[in-house]
């Protein structure tokens, strides 16, 4: 189900890349490089029950790794991207030993400490270009084509209905079923035999994986990546996605982007008419408070009423 | 270097005074409802922006250090009662999502109201720098340093010799049974909210005047607070305090001896640290398992 749900996803976008202006082909860009991280995120969190408030950090590994091979060793993206994911996996390995101990409270709080962290060495290695970040990112090519605005909304959605398609298939499979005896109780799952350290870990690796993979996208379809798009405030919009769209949701992760995203653009035109003094990132008041309301109204999700319904 | 390391430290005294006070407020709170209260640090910028706007505007600072706090402790009281009250039915994760979004609704809220631009405090009391040692304090540290002693021994005084924070400290150990001797929990939550504001918002207005007030501060000093807080023990006022010591001075030490940068880097290395190696912080007790 899951794959075909992304394929056709993947069709409507090939389609609208077409007729659509660049600018929202570059949102729709946005958009895929998003929920591909959120399904990552909606997987450790949703269905392991787990929280993680730093993974942009994930993402910027994954940006920072393809930026620094292509723009210093001319390797290509492609190589540059699998790269990106395999650092954002052994950092996430790492880092697992240390975030995966605690739970709740103390969990969100090590996620998002090492998530600031990160960013701070991304600020702070020169060698990283600093704050001020790699410019002219090599993009992606096939042959002797490179990628335009249009290439990068199917790549991205391309990447994203794989994501959904592997991420459907796990969370059907025994690896599934046992995260959610994870997520209804830890001390439960292991009296069944699940063991509930290692498959926390694999699946918070796998959560970065998604992220880096993500992240190298957005290197080279931006073009700039610097410490800033891998903030504190990125990772609490990861967080926006997975609880708009519902956590224990694929597809909810789609949708959560596209409303998050949606959200903004929209917020950027209004706001200003409705308050002209109103200046800098406003969009973070409605951002906050429409979290807030979507927990205490409708704490599963907008796919969890459509689930509802269906059954 | 000698000079210059005592210098850091005594820098990292007054920054450390400073997360003391939100390190408290943020384990009021915990202690209280067992919520970790991320939009902490904003109510030390909302009482930071609202003496600076107001003493920018012309009123006399103590006035509006006084207006300051108590915008603060509002926002406290509107929070729980917009937010936390009406999601009590919530699981941990979820609660910790909602205070996330108080966080950057409030920020948000802050660059409506006051724009991107830093404002300026003026000092409380005049004069030139206090030397201690060779090393110089400014004289608004001493007023940093006054408010945490007279916050501390305030909360001292109130859970240890009143009537009420008994009654709390009993609800603390033990909610159900605290409940059936009549102690109400949620009006407990409601001011342990707008106590923890209204000590976060004193924090901010008696350090503005040395860093300055901008719409963005309240999350690097919620942070530094959070990272307090869980150093000394997530359910020990005098961990507070201990916490947010240790963690301005080695902020300060490490910001001067290496680069500034690392300082927040620095602060969050030690909180997972603790995190992994003393989980119950320096000070607290043993964590109970749910």
């Amino acid at each position: 189900v899951y794959g075909r749900i992304g394929l056709v996803l993947l069709v409507i976008v090939a389609g609208l890349v077409r007729v659509l202006p660049s600018y929202y082909t570059g949102l729709l860009t946005q958009i895929g490089i998003y929920a591909l991280v959120t399904v990552g995120l909606n997987l450790f969190m949703g269905y392991a029950g787990q929280v993680s408030l730093g993974q942009a950090a994930f993402v910027g590994i994954g940006a920072y790794t393809s930026a620094m091979l292509a723009t210093k060793a001319h390797v290509t993206p492609w190589i540059g991207m699998v790269a990106g994911a395999i650092a954002a996996a052994l950092v996430a390995y790492v880092l697992s030993f240390v975030a995966l101990r605690l739970r709740e409270n103390l969990l969100a709080l090590a996620t998002l400490a090492l998530g600031i962290v990160i960013n701070v060495v991304f600020n702070e290695w020169e060698f990283l270009g600093g704050s001020s970040g790699i410019k002219d990112i090599p993009g992606f090519a096939l042959g002797t084509f490179t990628f335009d605005q249009r290439a990068y909304a199917i790549l991205a959605w391309a990447l994203l209905a794989l994501g959904i398609w592997f991420a459907g298939n796990l969370v059907r499979s025994t690896f599934g079923r046992s995260l959610i005896a994870i997520s209804a109780g830890e001390l439960g799952a292991e009296a069944l035999g699940v063991d509930a350290e290692r498959l926390k870990r694999q699946t918070f690796v796998l959560s970065a994986v998604y992220a880096g993979v993500a992240g190298a996208v957005y290197a080279s379809s931006f073009t700039y990546i610097d410490p800033t798009s891998f903030s504190f405030l990125l990772s609490v919009n990861f967080v926006l996605m997975s609880v708009i769209g519902g956590i224990r949701s694929l597809w909810g992760a789609v949708i959560g982007a596209a409303v998050v995203v949606a959200l903004g653009q929209f917020l950027q035109i209004a706001v200003p008419i409705v308050l002209p003094s109103a200046r800098g990132d406003f969009q973070q008041f409605f951002l906050g408070v429409i979290l807030i309301a979507m927990l205490i109204l409708l704490p599963r999700g907008i796919t969890s009423r459509i689930g509802e319904a269906r059954a | 270097v000698i000079a210059q390391i005592w210098q850091y430290v005594l820098a990292g005294v007054v920054a450390g005074a400073i997360y003391a006070l939100i390190a408290a407020g943020f384990v009021l709170i915990y202690q209280v409802t067992g919520i970790i209260n991320f939009a902490q640090g904003e109510f030390a910028m909302i009482g930071a922006m609202t003496a600076s706007a107001l003493a920018t505007g012309g009123m006399p600072v103590l006035e509006a250090a006084g207006i300051a706090v108590l915008a603060a402790a509002v926002t406290g009281a509107l929070c729980y009662l917009l937010a936390i009250r009406p999601a009590r039915a919530a699981t941990g994760v979820t609660l910790i999502f909602i205070t996330l979004g108080l966080d950057v609704a409030l920020r948000g809220l802050a660059l409506f109201v006051w724009g991107t631009n830093p404002l300026s405090l003026p000092a409380f009391s005049g004069g030139s720098a206090i030397l201690i040692f060779g090393g110089a304090l400014p004289p608004q540290a001493l007023w940093v340093l006054l408010t945490d002693v007279v916050v501390f021994a305030a909360l001292y005084l109130f859970f240890r010799h009143t009537y009420a924070g008994t009654a709390v400290r009993a609800a603390v150990a033990n909610p159900p049974i605290a409940s059936t001797f009549g102690i109400p929990l949620r009006t407990f939550a409601f001011w342990s909210f707008v106590a923890a504001a209204a000590i976060g918002g004193l924090g901010g207005v008696v350090v503005a005047p040395i860093t300055s007030a901008t719409y963005d501060m309240g999350l690097t000093l919620g942070l530094a607070g959070f990272v307090a807080a869980v150093l000394g023990g997530l359910d020990s006022l005098p961990g507070a305090l201990v916490g947010g010591f240790a963690l301005g001075i080695v902020e300060k030490l490490a910001g001067g001896l290496f680069s500034t940068g690392w300082e927040q880097g620095v602060g969050f290395l030690i909180l997972v640290l603790v995190l992994v190696l003393r989980p119950q912080g320096l000070l607290g007790r043993a964590v109970r398992r749910a």
